[in-house]
């Protein structure tokens, strides 16, 4: 392998120092700040109070902040398990030889090109609505007057409105790396199995899927990355000030940085640069995780 | 394949554009930087673009005016302050710019007499801006907005309510009747809920002691609390707030109850009939009373929270002077009064006595006022605390809790 | 091309009628998608009264169909300056990404050598970190620098700022798209004397097409509807791509309540980047059905 190291430092020089030139002097700064308080972003390094851990304790004795990061956990676990299962199987229909394939994984795709904040009012208005939502005809149609009456977006149930909403847009991003990762795989695989007479739920658990971890693993790197930026669609739930159902620490961390919507709070960056270090650790910590669990080193086709 | 040669040949030509437009940027002589907290589109941006063309036009002044949004200035301007950025003038709201950018600001006061400012502008404004800016004025209020009931008139009219309700009781009684007249007496949104709270106990305490309660977490130990929560329980419990209410997620309740004509009131500020006034078409008559008074509390209705937007200038600033005549401009006279009409507003200039027609209820209001209540009294000031006010307050109007459950969670939740 | 004449071979019942599960699944949803999206088509052609009326969900125009929604979004900006602008950011920050991260991705997905794992890791954690805390402070110093005076320096910071912001997300998407390319390749391309580096761009890199598409999508996507970056550099109408321009539009709405405004300003936002993804993903298709590429 000696004779590939021009070719390693070639290939790599221009990615790594432009990620340097970018990230290195902000995350530096971002960790420092975290050990003081400091009222704006920007302040310069005169104006910082040392701390210590004391923003990271702030943030362990804060309930509003541990409720986050439990919202959180719920976004990243129960709509990660809709998410994934649900890009999965629609993209293995898609590239399952059916017609009509691109217009369906566009129609999919769809929604993750539309603004948020469209789709938010979208759902909070033609869906939720406890006047005439979509849900609510759906339910009075079916005769289901219990169900007919719940209040989607009242404190018990804004949580699971937020989510299937944000899910649903999420579901075609994820269906298409799917896609592009079974494309990989190549046909013949599946004209042997299916000559040698494999059922297609046989083919997709002896062929699709251990080819897919990979792509699985990348997946859920993303999802885990989006979730921990999950901001826009919390604001839009609630706007102005946040809600307890809806909270997450991006929007904790928003609040610490710029003060809260209309009332001017205490800010302190530090505390929330203190934040951007325990996402950032959490995101590291699954992708460590995710690289132990699928390793596709045996994969050779 | 045409196509794809089309396709390239349009994005050459684009891009061809994009660097032809490019030139050096003019250098700073009797040139002024304006970032506004608006957006070119809407009313108010538009009303000062027609502002600052007139002003360049008649004094040779350069205005490099800049939309940068309520976000844009909120996360923006003091990043782009603090790397020095020419910027002379901007806006936002009256506390956010002299308390959490106060160490940018010049002070305006020799300018401001020079110019005699003070004699035609709202002094309850004014003196409010030298309140928050440590008793000197840093800033220039426009844009005044108060908060108080709107009011359906046609709905009161119809349920037999002749006077605005002053006093609890009376309050009462005007819901009583709106109910048995077939509307919804109260609704509100998510975004606002904590406003009542706020009113209520500041109506009870001061806003002292709402600031005291909610930043030190004396729920249990302050009896107004209880007190409060009560009163809202009995409101919830005569069925007197909307069955949506703990579902209404802003602007479903403003806009499909209120402006559509099956609320009566609601707890909002000045901009209200601005934002719904699409819905609410141009026969919709507003009412405006202030939050009434109650028994044994220590505000009544001369306290409200009113406040304004304001125009500050960078201490750094070259030419202070000519952005203070921009002020001025915009703030007075011809450019007030048409700032005031396109965006159904509050005119700052006292001698713009007209205002808008939808806002004809709101001037008694206005002038009644002698105490200044912070943003939803303050009941907001603690931040991590602000998300639990919402949500029981929302329970609490929708009656999912009872007032002792109320002050429970509260205690439990600081 | 190839795809009219897949089209033409005949049906053949017996498969169809296996898929005919997926077909269901994919219909139900289509349908579902089709009527949420619907809605929001409707309401940009509807008014802000009859949106919050209920009347949109019930499919009906009581006052005919609204282009002026469209004919007021369009007018009243600058809009295809913003266009231009945020075709160019777009356009050049993809090529440069694509050319940047395609050759890192592949290094660090196919040799072992000291600090993989660490540039690996540190590309990710990067990603965890907000924007936020990313560009402010940039921006602080860049502006500190002097470099924004003018506006060529403006425009070239800004891409080089896509771009980089972007280069962990596409290296570490690419990874597994070159993980999962048969090593023989290589191999073969060795005993025919073609030295590495060659190998990567005639060979590897054509091989992973499907994801390169799909990254270049996303990234296209992503400088398209990028927000903060833009919002905070450029200081000027001849600077500002579609996002912030419109993006404060579709707030102004808003505020002023004009729902059905803010709805035709969204569409078209969003149609240009679908419209591209259309375009695109034919050519991912091509690229995997066609040339020889198959694994």
């Amino acid at each position: 392998m000696k004779k590939n190291k021009t070719m390693i430092i070639c290939f790599l020089a221009p990615a790594v120092i432009l990620f340097l030139l970018v990230f290195l002097y902000p995350i530096v700064r971002t960790i420092l700040m975290s050990f003081f308080k400091i009222d704006g972003v920007t302040d310069s390094m005169d104006k910082w109070t040392f701390l210590g851990l004391g923003n990271y304790i702030e943030l362990a004795n804060t309930s509003l902040f541990k409720t986050s990061m439990l919202n959180l956990l719920k976004i990243w676990l129960f709509g990660g398990i809709i998410v994934m299962s649900l890009g999965l199987l629609f993209a293995v229909i898609i590239t399952s030889g059916i017609r009509f394939k691109s217009f369906f994984r566009a129609v999919i795709y769809l929604p993750n090109v539309v603004s948020a904040v469209a789709l938010a009012v979208m759902w909070l208005q033609a869906v939720y609505s406890p006047q005439f939502g979509l849900l609510k005809t759906f339910f009075n149609a079916l005769g289901l007057k219990n169900l007919a009456k719940i209040q989607w977006l009242d404190s018990d149930h804004k949580f699971w409105a937020l989510l299937i909403a944000y899910c649903f847009g999420m579901i075609g991003y994820h269906m298409l790396i799917f896609t592009s990762g079974i494309e990989r795989i190549g046909t013949e695989y599946y004209e042997a199995a299916t000559i040698d007479g494999a059922s297609k739920p046989k083919q997709f658990v002896y062929i699709t899927f251990p080819l897919l971890k990979g792509v699985l693993r990348t997946n859920l790197t993303m999802w885990s990355i989006s979730s921990v930026g999950f901001f826009v669609w919390s604001q839009l739930f609630s706007n102005v000030t946040a809600d307890n159902s809806t909270i997450t620490p991006m929007v904790y961390m928003y609040i610490q940085m710029f003060g809260a919507g209309n009332t001017v709070t205490e800010r302190n960056a530090g505390l929330a640069a203190a934040i951007g270090v325990l996402l950032c650790i959490c995101v590291v910590i699954i992708f460590t995780i995710l690289n132990r669990l699928l390793r596709d080193d045996d994969i050779e086709f | 394949m045409r196509k794809r040669v089309l396709s390239v040949a349009l994005s050459l030509t684009m891009v061809a554009g994009v660097f032809a437009g490019t030139a050096l940027s003019a250098s700073a002589e009797g040139k002024i930087t304006y970032w506004s907290m608006w957006e070119s589109t809407e009313p108010q941006g538009q009303a000062i673009q027609e502002a600052v063309d007139a002003y360049s036009a008649e004094t040779g002044v350069e205005v490099d005016l800049q939309f940068k949004g309520r976000t844009g200035i909120r996360e923006g301007l003091q990043a782009a302050l603090d790397a020095g950025t020419e910027i002379d003038l901007f806006d936002e709201d009256i506390d956010r710019v002299n308390k959490t950018w106060g160490d940018y600001l010049l002070d305006l006061e020799e300018m401001a007499a020079a110019a005699d400012y003070e004699s035609t502008a709202i002094s309850g404004l004014i003196s409010a801006c030298r309140e928050v800016g440590g008793g000197t004025l840093k800033s220039i209020p426009y844009q005044p907005n108060v908060f108080a009931f709107f009011y359906n008139k046609a709905i009161f009219e119809e349920a037999g309510v002749e006077a605005v309700p002053t006093t609890w009781d009376e309050f009462l009684d005007t819901c009583q009747k709106i109910q048995d007249a077939g509307y919804t007496p109260i609704t509100c949104d998510d975004a606002y809920i904590t406003c009542m709270f706020g009113y209520h106990l500041g109506r009870l305490i001061g806003e002292e002691g709402v600031t005291r309660v909610v930043e030190n977490g004396e729920w249990a130990e302050e009896p107004a609390v209880l007190q409060m929560a009560q009163a809202y329980e009995e409101l919830a419990t005569k069925g007197y707030f909307s069955e949506m209410i703990e579902g209404n997620v802003w602007p479903a309740g403003q806009n499909t109850e209120l402006a559509l004509g099956t609320a009566a009131m609601y707890l909002n500020g000045s901009w209200l009939p601005n934002e719904v006034k699409e819905m609410a078409g141009d026969d919709f008559q507003w009412g405006c009373f202030n939050y009434p008074a109650v028994e044994g509390g220590v505000t009544g209705t001369e306290a409200a929270n009113y406040g304004a937007q304001v125009y500050a200038i960078n201490k750094d600033s070259k030419n202070p002077q000519a952005a203070f005549d921009l002020i001025c401009y915009i703030t007075k006279g011809e450019y007030d009064q048409k700032l005031s009409e396109m965006s159904i507003g509050i005119p700052a200039d006292t001698t713009n006595g007209e205002w808008p027609a939808l806002l004809a209820d709101v001037k008694p209001v206005m002038d009644s006022l002698s105490t200044r209540f912070s943003w939803a009294v303050n009941c907001e000031a603690n931040a991590n605390i602000t998300p639990v006010l919402k949500e029981n307050m929302l329970k609490l109007c929708g009656g999912s809790i009872t007032a002792q459950e109320f002050v429970d969670n509260m205690e439990a939740a600081s | 091309m190839k795809k009219k004449k897949r089209a033409k071979t005949p049906v053949n019942w017996k498969k169809e009628l296996r898929l005919a599960p997926g077909y269901l699944i994919l219909l139900l949803w289509v349908a579902l998608t089709v009527v949420l999206l619907g809605w929001v088509l409707m309401a940009s052609f509807s008014t802000t009264k009859d949106i919050f009326n209920g009347n949109v969900n019930k499919f009906v125009f009581p006052t005919g169909l609204h282009f002026e929604n469209y004919a007021k979004a369009w007018s009243s900006q600058n809009v295809s300056r913003f266009f231009a602008n945020s075709l160019f950011y777009s356009v050049i920050s993809c090529a440069a990404l694509v050319l940047i991260c395609a050759p890192a991705a592949y290094v660090l997905a196919r040799f072992t050598f000291l600090g993989n794992k660490l540039i690996q890791t540190g590309f990710v954690s990067a990603m965890g970190v907000p924007v936020i805390m990313i560009i402010l402070p940039l921006f602080v110093l860049i502006s500190k620098m002097g470099i924004l005076n003018n506006e060529m320096a403006n425009r070239f910071t800004m891409i080089v700022l896509y771009v980089g912001i972007n280069v962990p997300y596409t290296t570490i998407f690419l990874l597994t798209f070159f993980q999962n390319i048969s090593r023989a390749f290589e191999e073969a391309a060795a005993i025919d004397g073609c030295p590495p580096m060659k190998t990567f761009w005639v060979i590897m890199l054509p091989m992973a097409q499907p994801g390169i598409i799909t990254v270049t999508i996303f990234n296209f996507i992503n400088v398209w509807n990028e927000y903060f970056l833009s919002l905070i550099l450029a200081n000027s109408d001849r600077l500002k791509p579609v996002a912030v321009g419109l993006y404060g539009m579709i707030n102004s709405m808003k505020y002023t309540g004009d729902w059905a405004g803010m709805f035709a300003a969204v569409i078209i936002v969003f149609l240009p980047t679908f419209l591209l993804y259309i375009f695109l993903s034919e050519k991912i298709i091509a690229g995997v059905t066609g040339g020889g590429v198959k694994g």
